[in-house]
């Protein structure tokens, strides 16, 4: 009697855990290698390049199966990391350069590419070696670099001769611009889509590159003794929300790829835009359109020519499988990198893989000016701690709506700072 | 009567759920309250023990304050809503007057409640949208025109229009419950009002309401508890903006967690979640009298 009972119970927890069992079991097919690759874009062009790529890596790999995810920009930042957490890491995955590339090698989970690199240099050789710097740390490289990438204010050549405007090389000629835009009707001449947060720190890495002493910046990212305490802060957060009453109610509202539509369609005469982008606005509509740098303050401490933007590659986990690096080496190509660009426009960081066959004037032009910039400074999101980034810009949303005024926002970071120290 | 021999049989059929509670459950609760007494990152292994240093900056941070407010404000609408107004709506739709309607309606209001959240939430953002958004364009055509705004770009009403969105949605569900309870009033306490010459208004109050009194605290439980955990709507509607407008707890909990990388700040904020809806919970439990039928 008493026997029995004990079976029954073995048998509960038994089938219980055969049931918790049997569904890890299943998903391995036809005992093909797997690849995991999770990327950030499931939007055209570049969702059906991966997967054509990933096809054509298949047949000619017919024993490696690529399983493919993959979640837009801000929802990447946040799955990659909850991934990263439970051991879930894909085997490839893009990955941007800086803090973001930094907070994920943290993890000890990243392959370092640096032997990858050694064993083959016909391939390794062909990557555009300044890209490397934003994913090395302490000597040591995890992650291969494959588009550049760079930021500019794009404006409409035929609104700008129509109105006899020229380009504005300084914030004040800027400022005039926009109020001469105004005067002849564009209500909103200039315009963001600021519900990405992104875009927002897009504008106040510049304005801060711009405005700010290097070396406090540099001291003030780096979050070591950093203060904050700069007068260039809250005259660069004044600086945005002098241009956020350019950009309309709208803005608050929307989210960037609307406002590229709304350039797209000459809506809006000037957006800050990456050179990505160019394509995309492209097949929006027939806008004829030019590009200038960030415009340069009388008083500024910085490098007033400096580029904004910075390179995206791809990274492996520790566990990835060896075909998982064949795969990488394939997606960094020069022949992919050179369809890649053919299709969607934005350029790669693989040398003689950008030319006059694939990418039009605006994007040559763009692709010198990344190459040769005097010096170039990461995202601001990516340049320094993502706490204190959010607090600028959770703030400066709040900025654009009148909530909240430059002087909170920097007491806030300091108040921030503080507590993480 | 279970006999003394076998007193451990019933035990045995408790046991899977019980098993599952612990495991889904009850572990997880108090690994939730472990983890918010150190600080760490998703990227490390290692924890550091600050102790309660994350409830002491919960009272300090204003975000939870804000948060706090919200779900607040998410709690009495919501209540108001989907608690009273769908009890009016659940008693008209049982009306003699309405009983070849019914079925019809019944199905309308039912609708919004199986459509995905994050379906629903996509649609609304493009209701709400400031340039080709219905809303908007609807208000132009009654004239109303300086009513419009970018409903979820402004600070001031980003959270009420996610709150108007989760009315919509949810209050299908409740008038369905309060149906079922209509539905199981004796008809004879009807009649018998009928015959004392009661008017509608009067029926409502004397008969419907006090019959249902189970049925509206379950709901009131629901919609309360509910409100504390709201995640979805928000998130996909707004990110908690602009600024932080429109974040309520979850949100704020989901993005320390995972934007912002403190998972043990993220932890002491669910535990506060925790706190918070188990108090209403045994609030609403004690003011109605316990679950049993008078």
């Amino acid at each position: 009697m008493r026997g029995r009972k004990y079976w029954v119970l073995l048998l509960v927890i038994v089938s219980i855990l055969s049931a918790c069992n049997s569904s890890d079991g299943a998903s391995s097919s036809e005992g093909k290698t797997e690849i995991d690759f999770f990327h950030r874009w499931p939007n055209e062009p570049r969702k059906s390049f991966y997967d054509q790529k990933i096809e054509e890596f298949m047949e000619q790999n017919p024993d490696v199966h690529i399983n493919v995810d993959y979640v837009l920009n801000d929802s990447y930042k946040e799955k990659i990391k909850v991934l990263v957490s439970n051991d879930n890491l894909p085997d490839i995955f893009s990955s941007w350069s800086d803090s973001f590339a930094k907070n994920l090698v943290s993890s000890g989970k990243i392959l370092s590419v640096d032997d990858i690199l050694k064993e083959d240099t016909e391939w390794s050789s062909k990557i555009v070696e300044s890209q490397f710097e934003g994913f090395t740390f302490d000597d040591v490289t995890y992650g291969v670099p494959f588009t550049v990438d760079g930021k500019a204010f794009f404006y409409n050549k035929k609104v700008f001769e129509e109105h006899g405007i020229e380009i504005p090389k300084t914030y004040d000629e800027f400022i005039a611009v926009l109020d001469d835009l105004q005067k002849a009707g564009y209500e909103q001449p200039l315009v963001e889509g600021l519900t990405n947060t992104w875009a927002i720190s897009h504008y106040l890495g510049t304005i801060f590159q711009r405005l700010v002493d290097p070396e406090v910046l540099a001291k003030d990212y780096s979050l070591e003794n950093a203060e904050f305490t700069d007068e260039g802060y809250i005259k660069g957060l004044e600086v945005f929300q002098e241009l956020t009453t350019y950009m309309g109610d709208v803005s608050t509202a929307i989210d960037h790829e609307a406002a590229r539509n709304m350039f797209g369609s000459g809506e809006v005469p000037i957006l800050y835009m990456q050179f990505a982008e160019i394509k995309l606005v492209e097949e929006i509509g027939d806008v004829e359109f030019g590009f200038f740098d960030f415009p340069s303050f009388k008083d500024g401490k910085g490098d007033q020519t400096a580029l904004t933007g910075a390179p995206e590659g791809w990274m492996l986990s520790k566990n990835a499988p060896e075909e998982a690096v064949e795969f990488l080496k394939f997606l960094t190509s020069d022949e992919t990198a050179f369809d890649f660009t053919e299709t969607d426009g934005q350029l790669n960081a693989i040398e003689g893989s950008v030319t006059a066959e694939n990418a039009n004037e605006t994007s040559l032009e763009a692709y010198d000016l990344v190459l040769n910039a005097t010096s170039v400074s990461p995202w601001f999101d990516n340049a320094l701690d993502i706490n204190v980034a959010d607090v600028f810009m959770r703030g400066s949303q709040g900025l654009a709506t009148g909530q909240s005024t430059p002087a909170d926002i920097l007491s806030e970071v300091q108040q921030t700072v503080e507590g993480m120290k | 009567m279970v006999s003394r021999k076998n007193k451990w049989i019933p035990f045995l059929f408790l046991l899977p759920s019980l098993l599952f509670l612990g495991i889904f459950i009850y572990i997880p609760l108090i690994q939730n309250f472990y983890n918010s007494l150190f600080e760490f990152s998703v990227f490390s292994q290692t924890k550091e023990f600050v102790g309660l240093k994350a409830f002491k900056n919960l009272f300090e941070d204003q975000i939870v304050t804000t948060a706090f407010i919200n779900n607040i404000k998410y709690a009495v609408i919501s209540v108001l809503f989907q608690v009273f107004f769908a009890l009016v709506l659940a008693a008209i739709l049982e009306d003699k007057l309405f009983r070849r309607a019914a079925p019809v309606l019944r199905i309308i209001y039912f609708v919004p409640v199986m459509i995905s959240i994050s379906v629903i939430a996509l649609l609304f953002g493009f209701i709400y949208n400031p340039q080709i958004g219905i809303l908007n364009s609807f208000l132009e055509l009654i004239g109303l025109e300086n009513l419009a705004k970018p409903w979820l770009g402004n600070s001031t009403t980003s959270i009420y229009a996610v709150i108007a969105m989760s009315q919509w949605q949810s209050i299908g569900f409740i008038t369905m419950l309060f149906i079922v309870a209509i539905q199981k009033i004796p008809k004879e306490l009807y009649e018998a009002a009928d015959i004392d010459g009661a008017g509608k208004i009067r029926k409502f109050f004397n008969i419907t309401v006090p019959q249902v009194k189970e049925t509206m605290f379950v709901n009131l439980l629901i919609t309360v508890t509910g409100s504390m955990l709201v995640f979805n709507e928000p998130y996909i509607l707004t990110n908690g903006g602009p600024g932080f407008s429109s974040m309520t707890l979850a949100v704020h909990m989901y993005q320390e967690g995972f934007v912002k990388d403190n998972m043990g700040y993220a932890s002491a904020i669910a535990t506060l979640i925790f706190i918070l809806t188990a108090i209403f919970a045994v609030i609403q439990i004690k003011v109605s009298g316990t679950g049993k039928e008078e």
